[in-house]
């Protein structure tokens, strides 16, 4: 068989999904091995496709690939891992996953792999579908702090980004790359004790055991993600909960 | 190759949903033998569709007057409002012959993240239309597309309906509709079905 390459298998979760021509989608994926991948999913919006409805945002599929000349791939095969049907009943669920796929589209635009950002991701939208209470900004942002690890681009939280005192840490500065102690704080804003407790915890528990926090810390934790994010990974993310 | 108009004209039809450039020649030159009238007819349906062809004032369904033939049409219910995201899809739920009320057409689906948000669609113009004084609307369908924003907007409609509203029932399409399809693929059959055995939300 010459010339017919291989199909790619994979496992993938959906990210977004545009309209194409007649009846068309191309897909935005997020794969363990392969980053981010735009697909092309014929005919799916027929209501007789064999893909069914397994190619929405935020299904998780094993998938079968084909590269065809240009950039995109096109979906030959999909199974699902997980359809997450609970928090497609819930609009504040929804508005979260949507979100989360977008931040993680927005730092991760690349091939390059990131296989925990894949396995971040699956667990965000589980947790999500089982318990769609869950969405709420103190899980979106534990979900972003996560990201930022992955990324390489962790906050420094234990002493001054500045001038690495661990004392009378009131600040925090993006440039800095994380907290800054009183004499540093210029270079940032204030970042009070729950704000960076929220940080810190968040970090060091699973996604299902994030802590919660008053909204004026998460607010200034929010503030804190998105200025590391624009300095060090010039991404801007977007508010992580609905205005 | 051809003449410059030959190509603009195989050129703009190529442009057209599912044309390829095969099928724009073979367009281009059955206009091309087309008698001066044919011809003629086509060009001036274009012009006139463009010039004439607007928004409906109450539902924004097409209309080439300030409203709609559906919403001039007296014979059509007024206690039903059937919602839908786009104008191609009022035509395959008017083909199941099972609905007699009257559209509301968004404009589009809820998708913050794409920029969609509550205040780039007719919603508010919906909110409006159902507590006007003189409204008898007692049912909305919501029949946004069984996609995942069609889903999100009918969920968000559902719940501002219900505090607005109180009084009046919501209602979905039954998910005979396979997830992901457009309502306008739809066959009436299933279409049909779906509003037949619409659930309250
Ligand atoms: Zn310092
Ligand atoms: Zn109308």
């Amino acid at each position: 068989m010459v010339g017919v390459p291989a199909p790619l298998k994979t496992q993938g979760i959906v990210l977004r999904s545009l309209r194409y021509a007649e009846a068309d989608r191309i897909l935005h994926l997020y794969t363990p091995d392969l980053g981010r991948v735009g697909a092309i999913a014929k005919g799916v919006r027929k209501p007789r496709s064999r893909f069914g409805g397994r190619l929405e945002p935020f299904f998780h599929l094993h998938l079968l690939l084909h590269r065809g000349r240009g950039e995109l791939m096109t979906v030959t095969g999909a199974e699902t891992v997980a359809g997450h049907p609970a928090l497609r009943q819930d609009a504040g669920a929804l508005d979260a996953a949507a979100r989360a796929c977008d931040a993680v589209a927005r730092l991760f635009e690349t091939s390059e792999p990131h296989p925990q950002v894949f396995w971040l991701l699956a667990n965000e939208l589980g947790l999500l579908d089982r318990e769609p209470g869950r969405a709420g900004h103190a899980n979106a942002l534990a979900f972003r702090l996560k990201l930022l690890v992955a990324a390489g681009i962790a906050p420094q939280l234990s002493g001054c980004a500045s001038c690495g005192d661990a004392e009378h840490l009131i600040g925090f500065s993006g440039a800095a790359g994380g907290v800054v102690c009183a004499a540093c704080e210029a270079s940032g804003f204030a970042l009070e004790r729950d704000a960076h407790a929220f940080m810190a915890d968040s970090l060091g528990r699973p996604l299902a055991e994030a802590p919660d926090a008053p909204e004026r810390a998460l607010r200034q934790a929010e503030r804190a993600i998105i200025e590391t994010a624009e300095h060090h990974a010039h991404v801007r993310l977007r508010p992580a909960l609905a205005a | 190759m051809y003449p410059q108009p030959v190509e603009r004209l195989v050129t703009e039809l190529g442009r057209l949903p599912g044309i390829g450039s095969r099928t724009a020649q073979r367009l281009a030159f059955h206009i091309l033998r087309a008698s001066d009238e044919e011809a003629a007819a086509l060009a001036d349906s274009i012009r006139e569709v463009k010039d004439r062809v607007g928004e409906c004032e109450r539902c924004f369904n097409l209309a080439d007057r300030p409203l709609c033939p559906i919403c001039e049409d007296p014979r059509r219910d007024d206690s039903v409002i059937c919602v839908v995201e786009e104008p191609s899809d009022v035509l395959p739920m008017e083909r199941t012959h099972e609905y007699r009320g009257r559209y509301h057409v968004l404009g589009g689906a809820l998708s913050p993240i794409d920029g969609v948000d509550v205040d780039d669609l007719h919603i508010a113009e919906l909110y409006a239309r159902i507590a006007e004084a003189q409204s008898s609307v007692s049912e909305v369908v919501l029949a946004t597309n069984p996609t995942t924003t069609g889903e999100a907007t009918a969920l968000h409609l559902a719940a501002a309906l219900r505090e607005r509203s109180p009084d009046v029932a919501v209602t979905r399409l039954a998910s005979g509709l396979p997830v992901g399809a457009d309502l306008e693929y739809a066959d009436e059959v299933t279409l049909g079905k779906a509003f037949a055995g619409r659930r309250a939300l």
